[in-house]
């Protein structure tokens, strides 16, 4: 995980989502690239996030296209977050004993009967699913991710008070990380539109 | 009794004969004319095109294709067959580069493909290939033009020129073409020469002209041009006016000979008159 | 020690590598070409275990001539470099893993622009405005964050490489003797004297 470095985290706000990654892509301590993309779409409503070795960033990305296509053209719909983190689950758990070593995270909006619904999960390199009800984080800034979302989210957020959260969360988080930063973007996912903001960070 | 079916192996007819391979064969009879010829310096591919459907892409239909830098192949026969030997020709002349550091000889690259028609008739599951091929190139650090022929039974053999499908050994319109070139090949023929012969060889089968006749011409090692539309129209002009002329001696020559006769009638006549 | 650099600027890419093959301490040969022209407007500078490079590179150079026999026309670099990840991805999980890291730049006919792209063993792509490879990359990363500039013309990006030389000469201990430097731009590829 520290080979590349990067880190991922996503909110659960008040009939919306985000979703959020730094962009550093480094060969251990030595910064590459400051505009790698970790956070792909899935559908209109539904992003995943992949924290991890690059590699396996981009093989991974390329497997779920492929499955989430095949889904879409046998199914005739859109696959909805909760079947795409157990196919994200089940991809992963195929390689049991020679992992893919990423930390993925899914974020969304469910549809159910009464409109949508926000819906953020996130796995281990196995694919073990966590389910949280307000935030996920993933990667090398993970243990100061989860210290500050402890203390800025809060329940019930509007689409514009939980991107400052979430970017606020990352872009502190991130600097106090050596192997994460370079800059972020933000996806922040509501009922009828996505905006997604890129973010300066310090370059250091 | 059923599994006898479910395995086409091609198996020998108690007379000898190996009948897929010769349907095959005349699957290759039933194709577009194909034509090759060997100059001094230079080979020549020429081949019938098949009129395209008013809507379809003329591009997307190829009879003569790249192998690799230095070698060219046209085929006749079962477009589908020829694509996939194809495919397995060019892989060949790659893996070929990178095992061994050359690019293929042409007589390699031809027992190559003749070994794989020669593979499809003898193993159990699959048919021959429908085509016969023709191969064109140079040897590296080699001057001299080659051609080459393959069929579905895995035969190859080496020409100075040569026709594959309707026009070759066996079948109807075959002889036409086979004969004109046996007649009017000469050893060591210029780029012009060659491609005349090409396409003045093609004529005799295609009657729809220039539209109809795709030339590809090799000149030296990786140097391949295709003619336009407009060249080819113009060496049909010049055979058809060839042809004009020479009708014209013949008529010329026929009238004199008819009115040399009549002279000598009309003074027999007047011999016969005047005797009496 | 073995060291390519790489950097973009107005319709053109710049690629430089060193010209030694060593064996441990020892220099075998100091004019080797460790940049594959892997078609009329694409290069590919590749560094990383003896023998694995060389045939890896040639194993890439094919298979890309083989689509452009096939397809009647070439990759382009976005599709190479994806192609050419894939095969290092798949070749990381297998029984004997190809470690050979390369630095490709080609000039996209389509959209006429340059393309960077840096590749290391594992399968990693990113798409960069300029890259290195080996312990160079230490030295030049860091002029050219300060000095490089995406529309600077060819004279430009040459002195730019330069700094890069010159520094990796003062400050590297196992500093390479010669570099061999190729362009692509929209003319196709060429060597540069530098």
């Amino acid at each position: 995980m520290e080979y590349n470095g990067g880190s991922v985290i996503a909110m659960v706000g008040k009939d919306c989502v985000a979703i959020a990654s730094d962009l550093r892509f480094g060969n251990q301590a030595l910064g590459i690239a400051s505009n790698f993309q970790r956070i792909f779409p899935v559908t209109d409503r539904t992003y995943v996030g992949l924290a991890g070795l690059g590699t396996d960033v981009t093989t991974l990305r390329e497997r779920f296209r492929y499955r989430v296509n095949m889904y879409t053209i046998k199914e005739e719909r859109d696959i909805e977050p909760q079947t795409f983190a157990h196919l994200v689950s089940s991809t992963l758990y195929e390689h049991r004993f020679g992992p893919y070593f990423v930390e993925p995270v899914i974020a969304g909006l469910e549809n159910t009967s009464s409109g949508s619904k926000p819906f953020i999960a996130a796995a281990d390199l196995i694919g073990c699913l966590n389910f949280a009800k307000d935030f996920v984080v993933a990667g090398t800034a993970s243990s100061k991710l989860y210290g500050l979302a402890e203390g800025l989210w809060e329940p019930d957020l509007g689409p514009e008070d939980l991107f400052e959260t979430i970017s606020q969360t990352l872009l502190n988080g991130v600097d106090r990380d050596a192997f994460s930063g370079w800059g972020a973007v933000v996806h922040v996912i509501t009922k009828d539109r996505v905006v997604t903001r890129t973010l300066k960070g310090r370059m250091d | 009794m059923s599994r006898s079916y479910d395995r086409a192996l091609t198996v020998f007819s108690p007379d000898g004969h190996l009948f897929q391979v010769e349907y095959a064969l005349e699957a290759v009879r039933k194709g577009t004319c194909a034509v090759g010829v060997r100059g001094k310096s230079v080979a020549v591919l020429g081949v019938e095109k098949k009129s395209v459907l008013q809507l379809q892409d003329p591009r997307t239909v190829r009879k003569v294709v790249m192998l690799d830098d230095h070698v060219c192949l046209a085929f006749a026969g079962l477009t589908a067959d020829g694509r996939v030997l194809i495919d397995k020709a060019r892989v060949e002349c790659q893996s070929h580069r990178l095992t061994v550091e050359d690019p293929v000889t042409i007589e390699y690259i031809t027992r190559h493909i003749a070994g794989i028609q020669q593979k499809y008739t003898q193993s159990g599951g699959v048919r021959p290939f429908g085509i016969s091929t023709l191969i064109i190139g140079f040897d590296p650090h080699d001057t001299r033009p080659r051609l080459y022929q393959t069929e579905p039974s895995g035969i190859y053999s080496a020409w100075k020129a040569s026709t594959s499908c309707i026009a070759n050994a066996i079948g109807r319109s075959s002889k036409t073409v086979r004969e004109f070139l046996e007649k009017n090949y000469k050893e060591d023929m210029t780029r012009e020469e060659s491609i005349k012969l090409t396409v003045k060889s093609l004529l005799e089968v295609v009657q729809t002209g220039a539209k109809n006749i795709e030339i590809s011409v090799m000149e030296s090692y990786g140097k391949v041009t295709n003619l336009e539309l407009s060249e080819i129209e113009a060496i049909v002009a010049e055979i058809e006016r060839e042809k004009e002329a020479d009708a014209e001696r013949k008529r010329s020559r026929l009238a004199a000979t008819a009115a040399g006769q009549a002279a000598m009638a009309t003074r027999a006549d007047a011999g016969q008159s005047s005797g009496q | 020690m073995e060291t390519s650099f790489a950097l973009t600027g107005k319709g053109y890419v710049i690629i430089a590598a060193d010209t030694t093959a060593a064996r441990s301490i020892v220099k075998m040969k100091v004019d080797e070409d460790k940049i594959k022209e892997l078609g009329t407007h694409l290069l590919m500078a590749y560094s990383g275990e003896p023998g694995d490079t060389v045939q890896f590179a040639e194993y890439v150079e094919r298979n890309i001539r083989l689509y452009q026999i096939r397809n009647l026309y070439p990759l382009r670099p976005p599709a190479a470099a994806s192609w050419i990840r894939r095969s290092l991805a798949q070749s990381l999980r297998s029984r004997n893993p190809y470690s050979v890291n390369l630095l490709l730049g080609g000039y996209d006919q389509a959209e006429n622009k340059p393309n960077l792209y840096w590749i290391d063993y594992l399968g990693s792509v990113v798409e960069v405005p300029f890259a290195a490879h080996g312990y160079g990359s230490y030295f030049a990363l860091s002029l050219l964050d300060r000095y490089h500039d995406p529309e600077a013309p060819l004279e430009e990006g040459l002195a730019t490489l330069k700094r890069c030389l010159d520094e990796v000469a003062k400050r590297l201990v196992v500093s390479p003797s010669k570099y061999m430097v190729k362009v692509v731009d929209k003319d196709g590829v060429r060597e540069v004297e530098i």
